[in-house]
């Protein structure tokens, strides 16, 4: 399909022949993805002063996480048992309780707290 | 209360520009942003071209995949041609994974782009040296292969990298200071970058993987669950104008949270915005309106009837004429071969029957005379009839008491039936789902029915034991009732004409397609210090900041502290400068000094500082020209003031980008 497009409005100063190297051999073969470069990079001998692109993540949070409702944004000092969202206050649990699941899933998506372990 | 309006704006498809003689050799600036891409010339101020960095791919549709491929094909759309975003979201493709650049043919696509809109045309090459922004630390294979597709496809004479936030702290400002903290806020990372006597610490840097377009997307879904009727209306788009027009950074997010749980401060700072919506006309028809709409049709149908009998009684006495004029004959002369004609043309047997239509046809022209004689009268009397079925009467009550308690008890009944009604609505609901509490019970009572017990089965022999089907069934036993449905009309119809203000007019045209907008303005770009509220367990800004200061000896840490700069778009947002400000602080030994500043148009810094650095005397000496390109291989580039570290990939384990 690129091919087809490329062919047709290929602009003047390119190159005609260019391949890229790495889809050469195949061209079904997808671009390696950020994850795949880093494990490579990470895989490699490198003299001791270099820093690579994965060494400089921010460290994790050594903080406490406070704990916002997930409906307002406000303080949250309760959490719903059934849903396990978080809420403020008591009108906050009234619309809580009448929320369809996809909601709540979603607030809990949204916070990263879906998986069931967590 | 001031309402809002969505922009929606607009990208405008970039011209192509010509390729004047000023810009003989001259190199072309490109920031490539994994937001925006903003190319300009060497000898232009400001960038020429600035451009979203994605392309949208139309996909083969499945159904014509047998048809060979023509000329019909959709077009590939590239950053500004893209003019409705929403339209293509699903096809959109950028370069970028994160901040750094992995997919080369979308790259491709976009340099094509790029150079085309320029005005570059000259055959086979573009004759301009190019430098191009990269990510901090970019893995050298992302540059090899960058470095590949502009020798090789564009034949550049010559290429220079840089990395964005370095080129804007040191030269988009008056003046660069020797030491320094960049903290370089882009669409999906935070770098926070020490700079010591002009030296990037690359080991002391600090990469939060969180940015403008997380900020997006949680606002975006934040909205959605808010508001889940309008979940379509709120696009990715309209987040990303709220963001740019009405969010900000709370300078205390704690005591922004405490001032927003007051009404009169909620009421007061509220952002309203209107959705586009379509009023509904059909509705708005009042009774009278569709009474005088019936009358008008059957006005219509009676005169068709009218003008159908007309034309009968009209046809009739033509032939009642012929016939009469045939007996006129045959009273003057029998048997002549003529009247046989005649009569044969009337379809007549003989003369009995002649008689016999006549007089069937006076018959008939009477009952027609008559028909429209009454239809006439009949007029009148349409009109009156529907006059008759109009609004139920006003009950008369004795005092305005009563009539208020009987209204109170009206409106009771109703709420009552709706309330049964979104009961009802619920147990469908949680019923059709499997993990709620009411479909777990409900499997429960299917699984125990379905449980052979032999010998003592005694199911059926009382009456209520079929009631459980009622309980299982997805309806809950009791579906909303005709009866229901009318008593509730009933009761609407008796409130409105007692209280007509009551049910109708409740909302303005439009009101339930506003978005009210409160601490969400605030709670989206909180992202950047609290990550953990979209589940990322890496550190907030402030934190990562305090942490690479302690890598620094107190004397540097004083030198970092002091000439603490933002750059990137993000830093546009407001009070985004104070809230570091007041955080530093406090995470600083009591009474040290620190500055914080933002650097001049934050989201061009980068294109500024690459242009500029591009003017100096170092830019001479850090290109890698072709010559070198070949020489060295295709990951090598020359060090400077603002590039990366150049540490060639080992050898013997050299990195095959093939797999």
């Amino acid at each position: 399909m690129t091919e087809f497009i490329k062919s047709e409005i290929r602009p003047v100063f390119k190159a005609t022949t260019f391949q890229h190297t790495s889809k050469s051999n195949n061209k079904k073969r997808a671009w390696k993805s950020l994850k795949q470069i880093i494990s490579t990079e990470r895989s490699l001998q490198w003299p001791e002063n270099y820093v690579h692109y994965s060494s400089i993540n921010a460290p994790p949070s050594f903080k406490p996480a406070e704990k916002f409702s997930d409906l307002s944004g406000l303080p949250a000092p309760y959490t719903d048992p059934q849903t396990r969202l978080r809420f403020a206050n008591k009108e906050e649990y009234g619309t809580l309780i009448g929320l369809p699941m996809d909601i709540t899933a979603g607030y809990l998506a949204l916070r990263g707290a879906s998986s069931i372990v967590g | 209360m001031e309402v809002l309006q969505f922009q929606d704006p607009k990208p405008v498809p970039d011209l192509i520009h010509c390729h004047g003689v000023d810009q003989h050799n001259a190199a072309i600036i490109i920031d490539n942003g994994s937001y925006q891409c903003r190319v300009g010339w060497l000898n232009q101020k400001e960038p020429l071209l600035t451009f979203r960095n994605v392309i949208a791919k139309p996909r083969k549709e499945r159904s014509k995949k047998d048809i060979p491929e023509s000329s019909v094909m959709p077009q590939l759309q590239v950053g500004n041609d893209i003019t409705n975003i929403e339209a293509v979201r699903f096809q959109l493709k950028t370069q970028f994974d994160k901040n750094v650049v992995t997919h080369f043919e979308a790259q491709e696509h976009l340099f094509d782009y790029t150079f085309t809109h320029l005005g570059i045309d000259t055959e086979k090459c573009v004759t301009h040296p190019v430098v191009i922004t990269e990510p901090f630390l970019n893995p050298n294979s992302s540059r090899q292969l960058m470095s590949e597709l502009l020798f090789e496809c564009y034949g550049v004479p010559s290429v220079a990298y840089g990395i964005d936030g370095v080129y804007s702290y040191h030269f988009a400002q008056p003046k660069s200071e020797d030491n320094g903290l960049i903290i370089s806020l882009g669409y999906h990372t935070i770098h926070v970058i020490p700079v010591l006597n002009n030296k990037t610490s690359f080991v002391n840097t600090r990469r939060i993987n969180t940015g403008g377009s997380h900020i997006i997307s949680f606002l975006h879904r934040i909205l959605q669950l808010k508001y889940p009727a309008h979940a379509n209306a709120i696009t990715l788009s309209r987040a990303e104008e709220l963001l740019h027009t009405i969010c900000a950074v709370a300078v205390d997010y704690k005591e922004e949270l405490n001032r927003w749980t007051a009404p009169d401060y909620y009421e007061q700072n509220i952002k309203r915005i209107q959705l586009p919506y379509s009023t509904v006309t059909v509705t708005t028809l009042t009774v009278e309106q569709q009474k005088e709409r019936k009358r008008e049709l059957a006005k219509r149908l009676a005169e068709i009837n009218a003008r159908k009998r007309e034309e009968r009684l009209a046809e009739d006495e033509e032939k009642l004429n012929n016939l009469i004029a045939i007996q006129e004959m045959l009273e003057i002369d029998e048997d002549s071969d003529e009247i046989d004609q005649l009569l044969v043309d009337n379809q007549i047997r003989n003369v009995e029957d002649l008689h016999k239509n006549i007089t069937a046809l006076n018959v008939k022209i009477e009952k027609t005379k008559e028909k429209i004689a009454t239809a006439s009268n009949e007029d009148i009397v349409v009109d009156d009839i529907p006059i008759k079925q109009s609004k139920p009467n006003k009950m008369v009550f004795e005092n305005e008491k009563a009539m208020h308690i009987y209204i109170q008890n009206a409106k009771k009944m109703r709420q009552e039936i709706l309330n049964k009604k979104t009961a009802r609505k619920q147990r469908r609901q949680d019923m059709a789902k499997r993990r709620t509490a009411a479909g777990q019970e409900r499997m429960r009572i299917i699984s125990q029915l379905a449980r052979k017990e032999k010998g003592n089965d005694d199911f059926g022999l009382r009456d209520e034991d079929w009631d459980i089907y009622k309980t299982i069934s997805r309806e809950g036993g009791d579906s909303d009732s005709d009866t229901e449905n009318e008593k509730l009309l009933e009761l609407e119809e008796l409130i409105r004409t007692h209280e007509p203000s009551e049910i109708d007019d409740t909302l303005k045209p439009g009101e339930s397609h506003q978005l009210h907008i409160g601490i969400e303005r605030y709670r989206a770009p909180e992202l950047i210090f609290k990550p953990y509220m979209m589940g990322s367990p890496e550190a907030g800004l402030i934190e990562v900041i305090g942490y690479v200061l302690s890598l620094f000896s107190p004397e540097e840490q004083l030198l970092l502290a002091g000439n603490v700069v933002l750059t990137g778009g993000l830093a546009n947002l407001p009070g985004l400068k104070e809230r570091i400000e007041t955080d530093l602080v406090s995470i600083r030994p009591f009474r040290s000094y620190s500055k914080v500043s933002v650097i001049a148009s934050p989201s061009l810094a980068a294109w500024y500082g690459t242009r500029k650095w591009a003017r100096s005397s170092e830019f001479k000496r850090s290109l890698v020209t072709r010559a070198q390109y070949n020489e060295y291989g295709s990951e090598y580039f020359k060090v400077h003031i603002a590039s990366n570290m150049y540490v060639p990939t080992p050898k013997g384990h050299a990195m095959d980008v093939c797999d």
